[in-house]
Order: C-alpha cells, then structure tokens, then sequence
C-alpha cells in the first residue's frame, strides 16, 4: 500500500474515514457531482436522501472508490483518491463494505461463498472463516437460503446475502445504496437498524434512499441531494429512534 | 462453478481439446514425416555398389569382397549373387542373368567431408583390386530434399500448432467473459489486479491443462493406430521399440501449450474487465 501522508493519517486519527473538499465527478462528459462537500466518520450514520437522478449512487460509487474525481479533493480511508495507485485503492477498498443497488453475485455460488468472499480476497483461510460466516448468515436473517445458489435467492433474500458480504471484513466504511429496495416497509426499518447499529463497532455508515423517513431508524446524520449537489439537513434525535424488532 | 462444467464451459473444454488434439496430431504427422526423411537420407547416404574392373575371374571379385569387408567406413559388403541379379533385373531364371561382377555395400555414417568413394576405391587398390564405385553414397545431390522436407515438416508442424494456440487463447478469452461477473465482484471487494485476473487464469489454465491431456492423448491413439495400419512390420509387440522419446514430444506439449495459452488469453481479458469495473466513468 502507498504511504499515507501526514494529513491522511491526521484524518484517519480524528476518526474521518472520508472527506470530499469541492469534489467534481461524473461519467463520460457528463458531471453528476457537483463541488461536494461531505464527511463520513466513524461511529457515525449518514443518510443522503434525494429524488430519482440526484446522484445518489454516483456519490456511493464515489465513496467505495470507483468513481474518479474530477475536481476537488477526495481523502477516502486515509488514501488520497487522485494520487493513489491502483494497488492502493484496492487495498482501501477492503476496508469498505458496500451494499449495491444491483448487487453482483458469482450466480453459481452458495450465497455463503458469495458472502465470504472478502474473507478470501483479504488472504483468510476457510476453516478461520466458515463460523464468522455463519453468525452473519444468522444475523442478517438468511438461514438456510445460505447454502443455496445465488440464482436460486429472491430480491430480499439477495439484499440480505449482500448486506452480509458487505459486514464481512468487519469494514471501517459501510456504504449502502438504497437497501430497502423491493422490501416491506417493516424489513426495510428492520435493514437500516441493523446497518445503523455497526456504528457500534466503531464503523461509519452511509446509507443512499429516496425514502427520509428512515432517518428515524437511528441516530442519523441526514443530507439532501438534488441535480448532483449535496447540502447536510438536520441530525436526527436518538429520542426519535425505533427499537430493532 | 465448483460443480460439474456447464454446458457452455462443456463446450469450451471440447473446443480447447479439439484444438490441442490437431496441434498433437500435427505434430506427430511432422514426427512421422522427419523419420521417413531421416530413413531415405540415411538409406541414400549408406549405400553403394562397386564394380570389380581387374583382375579378372571370380576370385578378383572374391578379394574385392574380402577387401571391402575391411575397407573404412563400409559396415558389411555382398556380392550381387545370380539370384539377386535376376531380381534386381526382373528376370525369371536366375541361369539367365549375366554373370556380374558387382559387390553392394552397406556403409558406416560418415561426416560430409570424408570421401568415402576414394577411401574405398583405395583400401581395395591396396588389395590388388582395381574398382569403381558405380553407385557411391550420395551426399551432394537429394540431401537437400531430405533437409528441406525436415525443416518444412518442423516449421509447418510450429506455425500450424501457433494457429492452435491463437486459437486456444481466443476461446479463454471468451471463458473469461463468462467469468465477467467474478471479475466485477472481485473487483469490488477490493482484490488487486493481479489476483482478479490470476483466479480467472488459474481456472482458464487448469481447463487448458485437462483439455491438452484429453487431446493429447487422442492424438496419441491415433498416432498408434495410424503407425500400425500403415507402417511395415508394426504390430503391438514392435511397436515400443519403434517409437523414440522425442516422437512423443507433441502429445507432452499438447497440455502445457493448451494450459499456458488459455492462461495468457484468459488473463489478458479479465484483466480488461477488471479495469471496467475499477474505474467507472
């Protein structure tokens, strides 16, 4: 991995896990993030809320270190996102979980192997593994759906796999891209609890959703987006929050 | 994935079989096409006939016999016998055949730069025979042939198994395209380059492998039937001791060609797809 500078480390010591100053990005020639202004810390739940077409998830592909910046200054798990190898975005990416709109699966796969799979890539060996992965199967409520092929799971069952393979490292950065895509609205709250309590660990939580009214879930630091600019709008009170089920 | 092949990697595997099955049959048929080049240079290099021109009478073409059987570079010497004449010269009663007074002789491997003929022809002056060499070991005319036919076995067998081996490499690619999907996700969870693209190798490479043994191994059977239906002599007992370990040379490179192809074709594409997926936008 690069060296860290001394402002990388300085982030990464007051607890900022990402920091975008007046970041610009898009696709193609299009610019779809316009001068963001944002921060993601540990122990720390966001939700960026916005109409269809916002930028929601371009800010997440931002955040997980796919999108390239084309404009300001980007610091995402203490690596400077303009100058850094591509080794070392790999790298910083391992300490991300993230939690698709679309999730990619190896179809042919056991959701358990799809959800251990960081594990693998991270260089850990299956019998260190296999009861973490059991516990996060439990956890996130897929039983024995686990030990079938991804193909065969529906969407909820899909978006639980996923929310699991994103817990699996134990990241610092959890990032979510409309999680209750396709769920109840109960087992949608019952999701965003169960992210939101990771900020328990210590991780820091960024959750994308049309849906405000999630804020409630938690303690949530609640920002806006429309037409690619991002603006913070109110913290959420703990008094607010609902009971996990 | 960890189960039985799919259909589509079913076919993939019979493709890459296929291919590494002509490049061993290839390669076996220059084999075969060096040996006979070797058989008919070294036949035309190691044979000659002498002709007795004095003294006369029998016992000089006797003496010559003798002599030759000591000469340098001949390995055994015969005189062409009335029975032998009237073969050589298609005649039904060896009585009718002329009384010849030729000697064959069956000559040791010599370096181009020896003259055979004049080693001979002196060796059998020094035993008071004057002779000639009617039929001397040819190694100014036909050795070309011989070479040529060798090398464009050798270059056509290398260029056609390079075509095999292009091809191997473009069905990988398409392997890797299936496997597009474990490149993304890989990607996302942070695997580098060099792993993304090595695990999509490594499965590219192990199906070359077992796709070259099968081919290799097909083209060996049809190596043994063919050597057995067409070459003289051959039969199940013979047949050890008429293959030299080189011969098996294209059916041991059929699986490492076929694995390092499919490999190399594989990693070139998901390596591609891995830099699709890390860098969107």
């Amino acid at each position: 991995m690069a060296r860290l500078n001394h402002v990388e480390v300085d982030l990464l010591q007051q607890g900022v896990l990402a920091r975008l100053d007046g970041v610009d990005s898009g696709y193609g020639p299009t610019t779809v993030l316009l001068e963001i202004e944002f921060e993601a810390r540990v122990g720390e739940v966001a939700l960026i809320t916005g109409p269809s077409a916002a930028g929601k998830t371009s800010l997440m592909h931002l955040l997980r270190l796919a999108l390239p910046i084309r404009a300001g200054t980007a610091t995402i798990m203490g690596v400077d996102v303009a100058r850094a190898t591509p080794n070392a975005l790999a790298q910083a990416k391992r300490r991300i979980g993230y939690v698709g709109e679309n999730p990619v699966f190896v179809e042919q796969w056991s959701a358990f192997d799809n959800i251990a799979m960081p594990l693998q890539v991270a260089g850990r060996r299956a019998q260190d593994y296999t009861d973490d992965v059991r516990e996060l199967v439990d956890f996130v409520g897929l039983g024995e759906a686990a030990d079938l092929p991804m193909e065969k799971l529906s969407g909820a069952e899909r978006r639980r796999a996923a929310i699991a393979r994103a817990l699996a490292a134990k990241p610092a950065l959890i990032l979510a891209d409309d999680p209750t895509a396709g769920m109840s609205p109960a087992d949608g709250r019952r999701i965003v609890k169960l992210l939101a309590e990771m900020r328990r660990v210590g991780a820091g939580v960024v959750i994308a959703s049309q849906d405000e009214s999630l804020a409630t879930c938690a303690p949530i630091q609640l920002w806006r987006i429309d037409r690619g600019k991002l603006s913070p709008a109110e913290e959420s009170s703990t008094a607010d929050v609902e009971p996990i089920e | 994935m960890r189960n039985a092949l799919s259909g589509v990697e079913r076919a993939m595997f019979w493709t890459l079989a296929a291919a590494a099955f002509a490049a061993a049959a290839a390669g076996l048929a220059a084999r075969a096409t060096d040996r006979l080049a070797e058989g008919y240079d070294q036949a035309r290099r190691n044979y000659a006939i002498v002709r007795v021109l004095a003294p006369e009478g029998p016992e000089a073409v006797a003496a010559a016999e003798t002599a030759l059987n000591a000469a340098p570079h001949v390995a055994s010497a015969a005189r062409i016998t009335a029975g032998r004449a009237a073969a050589l010269l298609g005649l039904a009663n060896a009585e009718d055949a002329p009384p010849l007074r030729l000697i064959e002789v069956e000559l040791n491997p010599a370096p181009d730069s020896a003259d055979v003929s004049g080693d001979i022809v002196a060796a059998l002056a020094q035993g008071g025979v004057t002779a000639e060499m009617v039929e001397a070991p040819d190694v100014e005319s036909g050795g070309e042939i011989a070479s040529w036919v060798r090398a464009a076995a050798f270059w056509g067998a290398c260029a056609f198994g390079l075509v095999m081996a292009v091809i191997v490499w473009l069905a990988a690619r398409a392997l890797a395209a299936r496997g597009r999907e474990m490149v993304t996700v890989l990607t996302d969870l942070g695997a580098t380059r060099a792993q993304a693209a090595g695990r999509i190798a490594d499965e590219a490479a192990l199906m070359g492998l077992y796709a070259g043994l099968a081919g290799g191994a097909l083209a060996a059977a049809a190596g043994v039937v063919a050597i057995l239906l067409m070459a003289p002599g051959a039969n199940l007992e013979t047949l050890a001791g008429m293959i030299r370990p080189l011969d098996l040379a294209p059916v041991a490179a059929a699986p490492i060609g076929a694995a390092v192809a499919a490999g190399l074709g594989a990693r070139a594409a998901a390596g591609y797809f891995y830099a699709r997926a890390a860098r969107l936008g």
